[in-house]
């Protein structure tokens, strides 16, 4: 039971983690010498790596931009607050009942990354042939599937002892 | 003491000075759309009264050029407009120099207008001070600023699960109010109504003493169908207290004999003081239990049946 417990704490830990990693780390779009990212840009230049803005609106599209932005940030607070929620409910349910509140939460997290990874997906970087995903938008996908699993099994699961 | 006032004030004169410079305050940066308006505002901050001499001046320098031009001037008492430069008839002075307001609109902009407007105000004898520039940015489409839909969307959906939250919590808490005000009305109703129908029958002895006793009989008989052995047997917990039921029984019979009334379900009562014989209860003395329950019912009223229901309620609880 208590090994069942621990590995479901790390199974969202784990999740949390990724998708902060997806949501900081500036490597959804990689070339050969920029390195981007919802929030700026990294650039190649005379052997060191530059810290700059995304490019003009009208290419860049600036409000899925910030609908990327907004879900992916959203989707690591409801992680964490899912972490919390479920340390709670660990204490205070009663017996049998099922940790619904936490599951909520990791939903909310799990559709919150989906949205951000699919907008990503669909409206940027359509027409660009020389580059490929970076890490960052592969862990926002893995989590979306970690987040959804955990909530799963938050689902699922009863709680057995008092 | 006089002699620190007086030091206090020396000092304060000589900073005066070294504080009356004018301060110029113009915005940073202004975003317009092409074709529209722009009011580009300046404004100052001076130790001295307004003078009557107050003057603004306006220049214009165009991205990418040296040197500015002058394009407006208020000076005693009246604004000079532009009528030659690149935007004569399209300047208009909206200030209040009285109210230290020298701000002035452009109309229907255009590409050519990106630039820096440089605002320069004298206040005399208040003329030391640094101009102050904003810059003019003209667009076909105005750009949504930097995370201003980003906090938006974050902000709305945080505050739409705070809300459900608080109005899940509140249903709940409304929900026990009412079932707790709702009992608490019902347990004060049954009370009055009790003691309504007391009062409401005549006043004669046997009356009362007959639902008293019936009341108490009715006690004791739902005390027993709590226990739950009444008139079935038993194994020895059981028969052990369907003797103290048996003897509840005598005492309320003892209860019912000594006023003197006969009731129908009365058993045949023993005198009061006689030992209890540890005899179970007689099925055919004491007829079973739905049979009296229902008889009790018509003879006892509503009140016996609220307060069972009540016992009843409490049980499951």
């Amino acid at each position: 039971m208590l090994v069942l417990l621990a590995g479901i704490f790390l199974l969202h830990l784990t999740g949390i983690i990724l998708l902060l990693v997806a949501t900081i780390n500036n490597a959804w779009w990689v070339t050969d010498t920029i390195s981007t990212d919802i929030w700026a840009r990294w650039v190649w230049m005379n052997g060191a790596w530059n810290y700059t803005d995304l490019p003009d609106i009208h290419t860049y599209s600036e409000e899925y931009l910030q609908a990327v932005q907004a879900s992916s940030v959203l989707a690591c607070i409801f992680s964490i607050l899912g972490l919390f929620v479920f340390v709670a409910q660990l204490f205070t349910l009663d017996k049998g009942r099922r940790f619904a509140f936490s599951g909520i939460f990791q939903l909310l997290a799990c559709l919150c990354i989906m949205i951000a990874a699919s907008i990503y997906t669909d409206r940027f970087h359509k027409n660009e042939a020389n580059g490929w995903y970076g890490s960052s938008f592969i862990l926002a996908w893995i989590s979306f599937v970690l987040t959804f699993i955990s909530c799963i099994i938050y689902f699922v699961l009863r709680k057995k002892t008092a | 003491m006089i002699s620190l006032l007086t030091l206090a004030s020396v000092v304060l004169l000589a900073s005066v000075p070294q504080a009356e410079s004018i301060v110029i305050y113009t915005g940073w940066e202004r975003h317009a759309l092409v074709g529209s308006d722009v009011r580009l505002s300046c404004s100052f901050f001076s130790w001295r009264w307004t003078s009557e001499d107050v003057t603004f001046s306006w220049s214009y320098r165009p991205d990418g050029a040296k040197d500015p031009i002058s394009i407006f001037h208020y000076a005693g008492g009246s604004p000079y407009l532009d009528n030659k430069g690149p935007f004569h008839d399209r300047l208009e002075f909206v200030g209040n120099p009285a109210r230290r307001d020298g701000s002035i609109i452009i109309r229907n902009l255009d590409f050519s207008d990106n630039g820096t407007f440089t605002c320069d105000a004298k206040n005399p004898p208040d003329i030391v001070g640094r101009p102050s520039s904003v810059r003019l940015l003209v667009f076909e489409k105005v750009p949504v600023q930097a995370g201003v839909i980003t906090g938006a969307i974050i902000g709305v959906v945080l505050g739409l699960l705070v809300l459900v939250v608080v109005i899940y919590y509140l249903m709940r808490f409304l929900v026990a109010r009412r079932v707790f005000t709702l009992s608490v009305s019902k347990k004060k109703g049954k009370g009055k109504e009790g003691s309504q129908q007391k009062q409401g029958a005549p006043p004669s002895a046997e009356q009362q003493a007959r639902l008293k006793a019936s009341a108490d009989k009715k006690k004791q008989e739902s005390l027993a169908d709590r226990i739950g052995i009444r008139g079935q047997g038993g194994s020895g917990p059981g028969s052990q207290e369907g003797i103290k039921a048996s003897a509840n029984d005598h005492r309320a019979g003892a209860h019912q004999a000594a006023p003197g009334s006969a009731s129908s379900t009365h058993r045949p009562g023993t005198p009061p003081g006689t030992p209890v014989p540890p005899v179970p209860p007689d099925p055919q003395t004491h007829p079973p239990l739905t049979e009296e329950r229902r008889r009790r019912r018509g003879g006892g009223g509503e009140e016996e049946r609220r307060r069972r229901r009540r016992r009843r309620k409490r049980n499951e609880e």
